[in-house]
């Protein structure tokens, strides 16, 4: 049976990890931050999937990013989904071959580029996921926005996932920008957008702030996938626990044998001396 | 070592001044929050509209005054009381010590988005030297400010015929003291006085030297002055569900508030407490005294609203908590003209030698969070 | 080990794990290297169509054929290159694979997986048969990660198959003689595929 999956995703702009607050960036530490307080090494055992996303809102370095992702993937054998910025195929073959297995892309969807079936083309349409960032109007209807909550579609938002969905693209994440970093849970409400009939997966994000809020995604039967950026909220040994409660409160996630890593990490240890 | 303990939903500690715990081991404040999920909420709101009633002007006078700092929270209740109540506030700012650049961008935002503002700028001498004072006597490094932020408004309110000051909330009430404004709606100053001045307002002034004239915005009106004003104290979070969360929500939405790029100095927040270089201090003097600072309140605050459990406010309050504010250091020793012995002398004078131990120079917590 | 560098492919990750597993790996898209390698790793993602022309037009369909055939040196297909060792895809078009795996490459059809969703993305269950090396030590039905669009069907001919169901019973790994093949990603399956890869290591 297809298991849901739990999703972490890491905000990365120019050297540091970010938490976001409706789209506004607050910067909580660099890569040695994460590797002392999120145990980061052994992440990949509680999540099934990480998401690295490129929000610099500078010009975008991507050499540097790629660096960044070749340490954050080093010992982490899980899926590895990488966004930001992603403009055209070269860009996107540079971060495969840094340790993304699937590319996201968000404002691509919306331009005028053919971004998600060129991408698809090269790497097949599993290769591709595509991001939506919601928002509420003044008079409380979604409506879609790009570039980094930047830039408004005129389209109704039903209308444009509707296109969206018969894109090229593997997945879809849809983000709540509302939501996004305050703690207060997922807003279902936007599943609501969806077509009766979806044929591809779907991940939502925007809101987490605990377990019972993942919970409350993962029970539900539109949703494949949750995603939670929230870097402090599952600091230390947070996402540890998140995944036994959510195991605990009947939600069916792989089981991994860590005792393999451990006891393979402490053989290769003392075969080697005490170098990394 | 004394018989420490936590709340058994949110991170207070037992050595917090004027907590308690109920059976199931829950603070007073853990416990005012279940209440108000329960609460009347439109009947405290009826009494918001009749007592607004009372006092509002159709004259375009001032008719309620808003003590703010550019901040999240004087924000929300000056704009609530102008937008949604259709009162007209005039906002007062007592300027803090060391303020900070962010703090004084957000108050021109906040001024900027549509509010009537006096900056109130007490002596600056004065205040440095009650602030010196208040730090060195009673560990309150800003006890000057805190003293003229309850005094000066109420010097304002009477000039401008003003009888009805809202503050936010009652700090006591929300995040775990007394209780006793829960049910009251209007208070006075001698509450203030005892609370929140700590009961120690009449002898620093007295000890500080300074003169009647230096410590004009620092004294309450005389009772002659009042008697013919009888100026209404009340809060917000009496009328209102308090929910500082929310209350940077519309800030940021309507009031232009901006957040730090990072994290503020001892918490993992960034919204909260921009205006002022001696928060900082504050909060790390009251981690020492009572084993709780920033990250624990704030950490509190996200539990309660949902956002967090326990397990994870321990990591994060591990992680940020009692945070030496070394990146104000030089700051704060040429405003209290101090070495930097001197200024730690005063500090260990605070640390509780029961929670705290020094290794390395360091005050270390000799307690766990369970 | 040599991994099969032919421009598609997730190199970093599985040359990650097999650095891990402390393989000496060496990462290759000369055919001459190829031919000399004591065991090869084919990995792949993307369309079958390019990946076939790529090996072509980069001379490695001869000396991967050579290996696995003649030489029969330890072969891994993950993925795509499990897909192009079988005998053909109906992705864009019928193109050859290496025909190395009895079985034809299709797409999931709204038939066979019913509700379902495609690509079929996550970890699911494998059924699989550990009497061959690749699932030793791995007990029951263990869950492996997929992301694919495209499935093979288990051949009736010899070899070990294990498979996962996802509407239909589709070819999810395959041992034969010196041949394996794993459709999900050992790499990025957590210490299941970590076990996997070090079986086929050891095999």
């Amino acid at each position: 049976m297809l298991k849901k999956r739990l999703i972490f995703t890491l905000l990365y702009n120019s050297g540091s990890f970010m938490l976001s607050r409706n789209f506004r960036l607050q910067a909580v530490g660099d890569f040695d931050w994460l590797q002392r307080n999120y145990d980061f090494s052994r992440i990949s055992n509680y999540i099934d999937e990480l998401v690295v996303l490129d929000v610099t809102r500078k010009k975008r370095n991507l050499d540097e990013f790629c660096e960044v992702l070749k340490s954050i993937t080093l010992n982490n054998f899980v899926p590895i989904t990488v966004g930001g910025g992603v403009k055209d195929v070269d860009s996107a073959r540079k971060l495969l071959r840094s340790g993304a297995d699937k590319i996201l892309i968000n404002s691509g969807l919306f331009n005028k580029s053919n971004l998600a079936r060129e991408l698809s083309e090269e790497y097949g349409q599993q290769c591709v996921v595509g991001s939506i960032d919601l928002k509420r109007s003044k008079t409380g209807e979604f409506q879609v926005w790009s570039e980094d909550g930047g830039k408004l579609s005129e389209a109704s938002a039903r209308d444009l996932l509707e296109i969206v969905l018969k894109k090229s693209i593997g997945e879809i994440y849809l983000n709540s920008m509302d939501r996004d970093g305050t703690g207060q849970g997922l807003d279902l409400e936007i599943l609501e957008l969806l077509p009766k009939r979806v044929n591809k997966p779907i991940i939502l994000a925007g809101g987490v702030g605990n377990s019972d809020h993942l919970m409350v995604g993962l029970k539900d039967s539109r949703i494949d996938a949750v995603a939670t950026a929230n870097l402090f909220n599952f600091v230390g040994d947070g996402l540890k626990k998140a995944r036994q409660e959510l195991v605990a409160g009947g939600i069916v996630l792989p089981m991994w044998d860590l005792e393999f890593r451990s006891m393979h990490e402490a053989s290769s240890l003392q075969n080697s001396g005490s170098h990394e | 070592m004394i018989n420490l303990k936590w709340c058994s939903r949110c991170l207070t500690m037992s050595a917090r001044p004027r907590i308690s715990f109920n059976a199931d081991g829950l603070c007073n404040a853990c416990v005012w929050s279940e209440e108000k999920k329960l609460l009347d909420w439109k009947a405290r709101e009826g009494e918001l509209i009749t007592l607004l009633e009372n006092h509002r002007s159709y004259e375009g006078k001032f008719d309620c005054l808003v003590p703010v700092s550019g901040g999240k929270d004087g924000s929300y209740v000056a704009y609530n009381l102008k937008h949604k109540y259709g009162m007209n506030p005039l906002c007062v700012t007592i300027t803090p010590a060391l303020p900070l650049p962010l703090g004084e961008e957000n108050l021109r935002s906040f001024v900027k988005s549509g509010f009537n503002h006096i900056s109130i700028n007490p002596d600056h001498e004065a205040m440095r030297v009650l602030n010196r004072l208040g730090f060195i006597e009673m560990g309150f490094p800003y006890y000057g400010w805190l003293t003229s932020i309850t005094t000066a408004p109420i010097r304002v309110a009477l000039a401008h015929g003003i009888s009805l000051i809202f503050y936010g909330e009652d700090g006591e009430v929300e995040y775990g003291g007394s209780t006793e404004t829960s049910k009251k709606p209007i208070y006075d100053t001698e509450y203030q006085k005892r609370v929140y001045l700590e009961g120690g307002y009449e002898k620093v002034l007295q000890n500080s030297g300074l003169s009647k004239s230096q410590l004009y915005f620092f004294e309450y009106p005389s009772d002659e002055e009042l008697v013919d004003t009888k100026i209404k104290l009340t809060h917000w979070s009496y009328f209102e569900n308090w929910d500082p969360y929310r209350n940077y929500l519309v800030a940021k939405e309507h009031c232009g508030l901006r957040e730090a790029d990072v994290a503020n100095s001892g918490t993992f927040t960034n919204f909260s407490q921009n205006d002022q270089a001696l928060y900082a201090l504050h909060t790390y003097l009251m981690y020492l005294k009572f084993g709780f600072g920033r990250a624990n309140q704030d950490a509190s605050i996200e539990i309660r609203r949902g956002a967090m459990n326990r397990d994870q406010a321990i990591n994060l309050v591990n992680l940020y908590d009692g945070h030496y504010p070394e990146e104000f250091l030089e700051v704060y020793l040429n405003y209290y003209q101090m070495e930097k012995d001197e200024f730690d002398l005063v500090i260990d004078k605070y640390a509780n030698r029961d929670l705290f131990e020094k290794l390395n120079g360091k005050w270390t917590p000799r307690f766990k969070i369970v | 080990m040599t991994v099969i560098d032919y421009g598609m492919g997730n190199i970093w990750s599985v040359t990650s794990a097999l650095r891990y597993l402390n393989c000496k790996v060496i990462v290759s898209s000369d055919p001459l290297a190829i031919q000399k390698a004591e065991s090869l790793i084919l990995p792949g993602v993307g369309s079958f169509r390019k990946a076939m022309n790529a090996l072509r037009d980069m001379n490695l369909e001869a000396p991967i054929l050579e290996s696995a055939l003649v030489r029969k040196i330890k072969f891994l297909g993950i993925c795509l290159g499990m897909q192009l060792m079988g005998i053909d895809s109906t992705e864009d078009g019928i193109t050859k694979g290496l025909n190395l795996i009895p079985s034809k490459v299709d797409k999931f059809s709204l038939a066979e997986i019913a509700e379902r969703k495609v690509p079929h993305i996550g970890f699911d269950q494998v059924n699989s048969d550990s009497s061959g090396n690749l699932f030793k030590g791995i007990s029951g039905n263990q869950d492996f990660y997929f992301v694919h669009s495209y499935r093979m069907l288990p051949p009736d001919s010899q070899g070990i198959v294990s498979t996962c169901n996802y509407g239909i019973d589709f070819l999810a790994a395959y041992e034969s003689d010196n041949l394996f093949a794993t459709q999900f990603h050992p790499e990025k399956s957590q210490t299941n595929g970590l076990k996997l890869l070090d079986n086929f290591l050891k095999a």
